[in-house]
């Protein structure tokens, strides 16, 4: 249990003087980080902008809704720039000629093939920025860092022979950048496919007409359904007669699944991160402050947080989200604040009871004693004498946490309840897909469950990882908080 | 402290539990956005109606009265009538209903993984590193990690579909039963009757417990394989005494205590997931009934099942508590915290 | 508790335990008619990349009612060499062939486990280093000291549950009767040992291997203890195998004492023999790092270096790395154990500077010969074995 024991002093320098006293290997990293950054600000604004700013301005006062307005107007130009993972730079929407040829499409590429292309570029860019990541690292502990060798490095290292948590890591990194890329990597977009298929159309060859036709999105999707026996059917991996390519096939709608799905991770991916935030946030602070203060104060946290755990997380949710419903929140992102806020504060007792045993056994050590016998403010002592060590279980658990959200949020749209339609929820796929299950339409169902027991799994495998990077020894007592953490309120 | 003072003293920590539990649930119903009156009359009523319902649940009194009569009320057990879902009917009533289902449920959710997974676990534990070990392990893996909606839906389909996917039907293998509807619980001290219903309820029970049992078959091995390597085994080795009395009685009963918290933590669980199974597998349960009152804003049906369920979870943590106390006689010792 | 100090009282009890052997015993020197023999021991472990030899061909004796010292730094194979008398090495580890154990004139090294659940126990029992994992925290002390009675003396019921009382008393745990009916965790350290006595006691063996078994007290707890052991041993004429790192415990319990040094042993003599004259470069360290009282609080003298973990066979001395009287030699020449001097046939030593008395070249081939004999079971075990 010697995570993070020994908190190194003061630096003597700060962080900025010793880049100052060596440049070389920062500005080697920023010659590749800003390019790499550069090529995609565009994109990086309007995700900025993607969020639910209107509702936000509308709620603040008269004399920064003018402000407000004219930041979205910045904002919407920055986010209208050209980057280098844009559909236009390959564009996979065309039509095939009689004579088998695509027009329309990058480089007269079939549509399948330019997606997998930009699919591929996407997820090598993703892949660029971990190695820098990783490059960063390497560049702060060999050249700036203080201390020649921290406590982190040997978790990192253990990590690095973990093959189980380096599982988990590449399916998460999978989903973020999924999540992350979504509008990019869809065949389509949500816009044009799921929310609005009447604002925008699409242009195939109509063999009768022998010309090229335009149609509505949402007159081609009610030919490209998925229904199942003797009905229509677009599976996973290919073209309705639009020629527009289905990687992972049609919804009962006729909607695109991959575009659907890729928007939905987005959406799980925003509610657990949030919802953590939340949940760890509150978790720690009362973690250290119990830990610090003991006694009256821990027993306080202790019912608070027993009474929370008493009432059934989900059912809770269920019933807090149908009274909020109809107020401003609910209408945040399609729901999806009004969840995560739900899911951060009924799930923080299930993090504070993980992080409240390494949090005692920290706060029993002399240097504890030491901050305090020179009269250091508590929080200062809790904030940099505490915190450090119960980062790290924190880690541990927010990684599982976070795939019981995923699936509990899934199972409140399953239901209908939780994110609003048309905005894209793995559940509502599963829901839609219910009756053809059996059926040639299986996909509807199967892929977006297998695709929740992948991401779980790669959670609960990072958590896993995690776990045994920082505590080799760690033993099966910890095995309460993890199992009942991983289950997403039973959903 | 003595094992039984520790336990009398979790005991008592129950009471502010249910008191603070049953406040947040008053907090969200009474002080929300959403007028519980209002929405019982669903826009439909008029203001007449409107005023009637707001005198008979006491939302013309001041706040605080409302409090008080609320607690009052439900520590009294007088959890009042369904305003929407089964108007006029009381909770108590539609509990007696509807309860039974959903405990025979959660029976079977608990038990199938005790009795499935436990024993698959401590099986792995025994002999490590072999390849049914191996499955095992796996297998929890990724049997935990499933939502149980989602295998609830693959499973009633496979099952409606059993004939044509493996050429024998389900529903009429042993006894006739209905995959989606819920169990007939007359009279199970019949044999047959037992079977229906235990038929009727295998498919959801699978499916609710699934989770516990890749957690069980987990925790258990780990157990095990700990326990195994403990100094005390040793020594009952070293005085001779046989392999199969060690296993029985000094590793398992030791590896058991990591897994009560884990087997009751699993039953509380159920509660919330039971909402999902019941509606995919058409039980009409308690998790049904929270949900349909929910949505039909039933609210002061909602807030009684509730307490009903803050009630449930408080029981089974004193059962836990009570588990603990029995197996492991070093509860209380060392002044562990509340 | 200084090495001179203590040889007063090394020798007063080195007498008593003479008086209590008959005069045959010393008669029959001769290896195979001691209680408890091992031979050419060697336990190895698997692991992915390498074996580990932790024992590599030990041998030793007990005679009935003598107690062996058995002392070493962590990581020599004490505790390894205890398990493999009692049968206790599992996957990864096992006995190479051609080690033996044998009690009473019994091979134990081709036992089964059900077989050796006959040996364990009633033949030789062990008492372990931390007495509270040792026991089962989950049943009374009473419960687990009734279960080696039912085992070994068929007693159960009211009539086991007095008999532990009984033991309990007999070492010394005062109102038994009560204590009898509590769990591990209700008893103090000291008491907890004493309860873990009284379980090995319960099945009446012949044999007591005690594996660091004072070294979780603290100093008048241990003293207590050991007073308890030489107790028991003259009432019940037990033979001990008291293994330990701290060779001011040894100077106290044994008659005879074995030094081990990276899974061999390195010096054998009695007591009083090795403490006053020893000859093995690494006995002297390790005797001079015993806090002397007469030095007060000065600093400890201790070896420089590590215990090394033997992967091969060795075709060197193991201690030449650390040895203050190292030569040529050592690193080419295995020493095996010989008598330090014509004639001190009781009095080994496991180093090319011995027999003292023949020249150095005589000796180094003497041992260089002895390793070649050897050699062909040694060398074969290792070659291919590592998985
Ligand atoms: S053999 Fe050589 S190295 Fe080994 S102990 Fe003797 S003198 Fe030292």
């Amino acid at each position: 249990m010697s995570a993070v024991d020994y908190p190194v002093d003061e630096d003597e320098q700060t962080l900025l003087e010793r880049i100052q006293d060596e440049p070389g290997p920062a500005l080697k990293l920023l010659a590749v980080v800003v390019p790499l950054f550069a090529v995609e600000f565009g994109a990086v604004a309007s995700l900025v902008m993607s969020l639910p700013w209107s509702a936000v301005g509308s709620a603040l006062p008269g004399f920064l809704q003018g402000l407000a307005g004219a930041l979205a107007g910045v904002g919407d130009a920055l986010a209208n720039l050209p980057t280098l993972l844009s559909r236009s730079v390959i564009d996979n929407s065309g039509y095939q000629l009689p004579s088998g040829e695509w027009v329309g499409t990058t480089l007269g590429l079939s549509p399948a093939v330019a997606w997998l292309l930009r699919v591929l570029l996407v997820y090598a860019y993703g892949f660029a920025w971990m190695a820098v990541g990783w490059w960063v690292y390497l560049v702060y502990r060999d050249n700036y860092r203080y201390a020649d060798w921290a406590p982190v490095d040997d978790m990192v290292n253990r990590f690095r022979n973990h093959s189980w948590g380096l599982l988990g890591l590449a399916i998460i990194f999978a989903f973020v950048v999924l999540a992350l890329f979504a509008p990019a990597l869809g065949p389509t977009t949500v816009e044009a496919n799921i929310s609005d298929p009447y604002l925008h159309t699409v242009e195939y060859f109509d063999e009768e007409a022998g010309s090229v036709q335009e149609i509505y999105v949402g007159d081609a999707n009610r030919d490209s359904q998925s229904r199942g026996q003797g009905g229509d059917n677009v599976g996973p991996l290919s073209y309705d007669q639009f020629g527009r390519f289905h990687p992972f096939g049609t919804l009962p709608s006729g909607k695109d699944l991959f575009t659907f799905m890729a928007a939905g991770a987005r959406v799980s991916l925003f509610i657990g991160v949030l919802s953590l935030l939340i949940a760890g946030g509150i978790a720690v602070t009362f973690a250290l402050a119990t830990a610090y203060y003991k006694g009256l104060v821990d027993l306080g946290v202790v019912i608070a947080s027993d009474s929370i755990q008493s009432l059934p997380q989900l059912l809770f949710i269920m019933l807090a989200s149908f009274v909020l419903s109809g107020t401003w929140l609910a209408n945040l992102y399609s729901g999806g604040v009004v969840l995560a806020l739900l899911f951060g504060f009924t799930g923080w007792p299930g993090l504070w009871r993980a992080v409240r045993g390494p949090a005692l056994q920290v706060s029993e050590r002399e240097w504890i004693d030491a901050a305090k016998s020179f009269g250091q403010r508590p929080s200062v002592t809790m904030r940099k004498h505490m915190l450090p060590y119960v980062v790290g279980y924190l880690l541990i658990y927010a990684s599982l946490t976070l795939g019981g959200v995923i699936i509990g949020v899934a199972g409140l749209s399953f239901l209908g309840l939780g994110i609003n339609a048309p905005t894209p929820e793995w559940g509502r796929a599963v829901s839609a897909g219910q009756p053809y299950v059996p059926t040639q339409s299986w996909h509807i169902s199967l892929i977006p469950g297998i695709m929740v027991v992948i991401v779980v799994t790669g959670f609960n495998a990072l958590g896993d990882g995690i776990r045994d990077a920082i505590d080799p020894q760690s033993d099966v007592g910890t095995g309460q908080q993890d199992e009942s953490a991983a289950a997403g309120g039973g959903a | 402290m003595s094992r039984w003072s520790y336990f009398a003293r979790r005991v008592l920590l129950m009471i502010p539990i249910v008191f603070f539990g049953t406040t947040i649930t008053f907090l969200v119903l009474r002080m929300g956005p959403m007028d519980p009156a209002a929405a019982v009359i669903a826009g439909a009523g008029d203001t007449e109606a409107y005023e009637s319902v707001r005198q008979s649940l006491g939302l013309d009194q001041p706040l605080w009265l409302q409090y008080v009569e609320y607690l009052r009320d439900l520590f009294t057990l007088q959890l009042g009538y369904s305003w929407v879902v089964n108007r006029g009917r009381p909770v108590w009533e539609l509990i007696g209903v509807y309860a039974p289902r959903t405990i025979w449920l959660g029976f079977w959710a608990v038990m199938l993984p005790l009795f499935i997974g436990l024993p698959l676990g401590f099986y792995a534990g025994l002999n490590p590193n072999t390849l049914s070990d191996y499955l095992a392990s796996f297998g929890g893996i990724v049997w935990r990690a499933m939502p149980n909606f989602w295998l609830a839906v693959i499973l009633v389909s496979v099952l409606t579909q059993s004939d044509q996917l493996f050429g024998f039907d389900w529903e009429s293998w042993l006894v006739q039963t209905q995959i989606v509807t819920p169990p007939e619980l007359q009279r199970l001290w019949v044999p047959s009757n037992f079977l229906a219903a235990f038929k009727a309820i295998l498919p959801a029970a699978l499916v609710l417990g699934s989770a516990s049992m890749g957690n069980e078959m987990r925790i258990g091995r780990t157990a095990v394989l700990e326990t195994v390597n403990e100094n005390y085994v040793e020594t009952a080795r070293a005085k001779g005494v046989p392999r199969r009395t060690i296993i029985s009685k000094h590793v398992f009963r030791n590896a058991l205590i990591p897994l009560v918290p884990i087997i009751t933590g699993e039953a509380f669980l159920l509660l919330g997931g039971s909402v999902l199974v019941e509606t995919v597998f058409s039980i009409n349960g308690l998790g049904y009934l929270f949900y349909s009152a929910t949505i039909n804003a039933d609210l002061p049906l909602v807030g009684s099942l509730m307490f009903f369920f803050i009630l449930l979870s408080v029981g089974i943590n004193i059962l836990q508590d009570l588990l603990y106390t029995l197996i492991d006689p070093r509860v209380g010792y060392g002044g562990e915290g509340a | 508790m200084a090495a001179d100090a203590n040889a007063t009282g090394v020798d007063e009890r080195r007498s008593s335990a003479r008086q209590t052997q008959s005069d045959d015993v010393d008669a029959a020197e001769s290896a195979d008619d001691r209680l408890l023999e091992v031979e050419n021991l060697r336990t190895v472990f698997h692991t992915e990349r390498e074996t580990i030899r932790a024992v590599d061909g030990v041998s030793f004796g007990i005679e009935e009612g003598e107690t062996l010292g058995l002392v070493g730094e962590s990581g020599s194979g004490k505790s390894v060499t205890a398990r493999s008398i009692m049968g206790l090495v599992d996957d990864p580890g096992e006995l190479l062939p051609g080690s033996s154990v044998r009690f009473d004139g019994r091979e134990l090294t081709d036992l089964t486990e059900k077989g050796y659940e006959s040996v364990r126990g009633s033949g030789i029992a062990m008492v372990f280093q931390d007495p509270l994992s040792t026991l089962n925290p989950v049943y009374t002390v009473g419960n687990q000291i009734e279960e080696a009675l039912s085992l070994h003396r068929g007693l159960s019921g009211i009539d086991a549950t007095e008999k532990a009382i009984e033991l309990l008393e007999d070492v010394g745990i005062p109102d038994a009767a009560r204590r009898v009916s509590e769990y591990p965790h209700e008893f103090s350290g000291g008491m907890r040992q004493r309860a873990v006595i009284a379980m090995a006691l319960a099945c009446d063996p012949d044999v007591l291997v005690c594996d660091e078994p004072t070294t979780a007290l603290d100093v008048t707890i241990q003293a207590q203890i050991l007073e308890l052991l030489s107790d028991l041993q003259a009432e019940h004429g037990l033979s001990i195998l008291f293994i330990t790192h701290d060779m001011g415990v040894i100077a106290e319990v044994a008659d005879r004492v074995a030094v081990m040094y990276a899974g061999e042993i390195v010096e054998q003599a009695p007591v009083v023999e090795l403490y006053e004259n020893p000859r093995h470069p690494y006995t002297r360290g390790l005797l001079r790092s015993i806090p002397s009282t007469q030095q007060g609080a000065e600093r400890l003298e201790t070896i420089a270096g590590e215990v090394p973990t033997p992967n091969k066979a060795a075709t060197d001395c193991r201690f030449a790395p650390r040895c203050p009287e190292a030569f040529d030699a050592c690193e080419e020449v295995h020493p095996v154990p010989v008598p330090v001097e014509e004639g001190a046939e009781d009095h080994t030593a496991a180093c090319l500077l011995y027999p003292e008395d023949e020249p150095r070249k005589a000796a180094v081939d003497r041992h260089a010969a002895a390793g070649d004999e050897d050699s062909p079971e040694s060398a074969g075990s290792t070659g291919g074995d590592s998985r």
